[in-house]
């Protein structure tokens, strides 16, 4: 199978998106996992309200391209019909990430920034995708028993509609909402630091990156299989017979034609470096570098580890969590809330829905367990 | 009424490398102790921390309570400073 011109596209691809992503996330302070905490923790919905400006945003270039014909895959490789599991996955995963302190992203950037415990959920986002190996089998089998409508993809399919109404429908919704902060300055946030990004720039910004990566990846960004595949690799060096017996990394989930080259891209979560590992490894470094080098131009990055150690404990445990989420679900929140969504994918729009008790009861586990007196 | 012109205590917490929202959770927790010495001038409050989040929220917290905020740029991280509101 040739792969080479694909390969030499969507490495450098992700790999630029990457590293764009994670430095405007780094100064816009664009944490996602802290827009679903503080609603409930701060009753504060600042964040929230950037995420819907991306999620609008993405929707109008997401469906521009498709009516210009941009778009041959829509919708996009790996979505597959709703199901119970991505409500249940949303939940853990918003659970996850409020214990881990970061998203699968925000581990990411925030890690590059030199972020101590960033890294312990990181090795935890490995420990929990690999750990979901365990349970594939019959996860896979619920996720079968709980498809819901007549397996279409999208909210739009499911009704038989072309997106372009419904989708306008949404963005002119949210575009009322986000008016009338905007006319009140809850759009703005003022900083007393240097190099800051506001927030709804960087929501533009990273919207672009979410359309540049479905026009030259053939899909919007997406990260957690390459935790899986990590995970897949370790295994294999620590219990080799073990990981031999794991049906789950023998899967080839992905299977698309590269849009661009025509080549066809074919991978999974095993340790192989296949297409999974060309779109995926680069973002995530990328990712990591992008923080680092905001930070290190702000001379913000140091390396701190004298912390509680319940923080240490919280933050391996919620990056568990989210790894084996991010599998049950599948996908993570960047997956679901920079691509699916704007789609209007009935996955993401479950996905989502979940993040919000899972973001409550990570709060409540936050504030009674692990940071106290 | 004469007043003291004594120069506040600071008090300072090195919240570094803390778990997000730790940092803001700290400070809500310490303003809210702290909240008579801080009308009356006696005391500051000086959160250290490495987290660019904290340096918009805490100062957002504590103004709405009324509070001066400074936020100064350290070597280390930086230094979120709380005092009486003028």
């Amino acid at each position: 199978m040739l792969t080479v011109a694909a390969y030499a596209v969507v490495m450098p691809v992700s790999f630029l998106l990457g590293c764009v992503a994670g430095f405007i996330m780094h100064r816009a302070g664009f944490c996602m996992a802290g827009a679903f905490r503080d609603l409930f923790l701060f009753r504060q919905a600042f964040m929230l309200r950037q995420l819907l400006l991306l999620v609008a945003v993405s929707m109008i270039l997401f469906e521009a391209a498709r009516v210009m014909g941009l778009l041959p895959l829509y919708p996009f490789p790996s979505l597959g019909p709703p199901t119970l599991a991505s409500l249940v996955g949303g939940t853990l995963f918003g659970i996850g990430m409020v214990l881990a302190g970061g998203c699968v992203v925000g581990t990411l950037y925030k890690l590059g920034a030199g972020n101590v415990l960033s890294g312990v959920a990181f090795v935890g986002l490995i420990a929990g995708s690999a750990l979901y190996g365990e349970i594939h089998p019959w996860w896979g089998a619920f996720v079968r028993s709980t498809v819901m409508g007549n397996g279409s993809v999208t909210l739009p399919e499911a009704f038989g509609l072309s997106p372009l109404f419904p989708v306008m429908l949404s963005v002119g919704v949210a575009g009322a909402f986000l008016y009338r902060w905007q006319r009140h300055g809850k759009l703005q946030r003022h900083f007393r630091v240097q190099g800051h990004v506001q927030p709804w720039l960087g929501a533009l910004l990273l919207s672009l990156t979410g359309l540049c990566s479905y026009l030259l990846v053939g899909m919007p960004l997406g990260i957690t299989t390459s935790y899986a595949k990590l995970g897949a690799s370790l295994e294999r060096l620590i219990a080799p017979r073990h990981f031999a017996e794991v049906a789950f990394f023998k899967g080839l989930p992905l299977d698309y034609r590269h849009p661009l080259t025509q080549e066809r891209l074919v991978g999974g979560p095993g340790p192989a470096f296949d297409a999974v590992a060309a779109v995926q490894y680069p973002l995530l470094v990328g990712l990591v570098l992008g923080g680092l080098m905001s930070a290190v131009l702000v001379r913000e990055f140091h390396i701190y580890y004298r912390v509680p150690v319940r923080q240490y404990g919280s933050a391996f445990a919620g990056g568990v969590i989210m790894g084996l989420a991010s599998r049950m679900a599948p996908g993570c929140n960047i997956w679901h809330i920079f691509g699916g969504l704007p789609i209007l994918a009935g996955q993401s729009l479950l996905f989502v829905l979940g993040l919000f008790p899972g973001a409550w009861l990570g709060g409540k586990l936050l504030t009674r367990l692990v940071i106290r007196d | 009424m004469d007043r003291e012109q004594k120069a506040p205590q600071v008090i300072e917490f090195d919240i570094r490398g803390q778990l997000c929202p730790a940092t803001l959770l700290i400070a809500l927790k310490e303003l809210n102790r702290c909240k008579e010495q801080l009308h009356n001038g006696k005391v500051q409050l000086a959160f250290k921390t490495d987290n660019r989040d904290a340096t918009i929220t805490i100062p957002e917290a504590a103004g709405n309570m009324g509070y001066g905020v400074e936020v100064r740029h350290v070597d280390d991280g930086y230094l979120v400073v709380i005092e009486r509101g003028h």
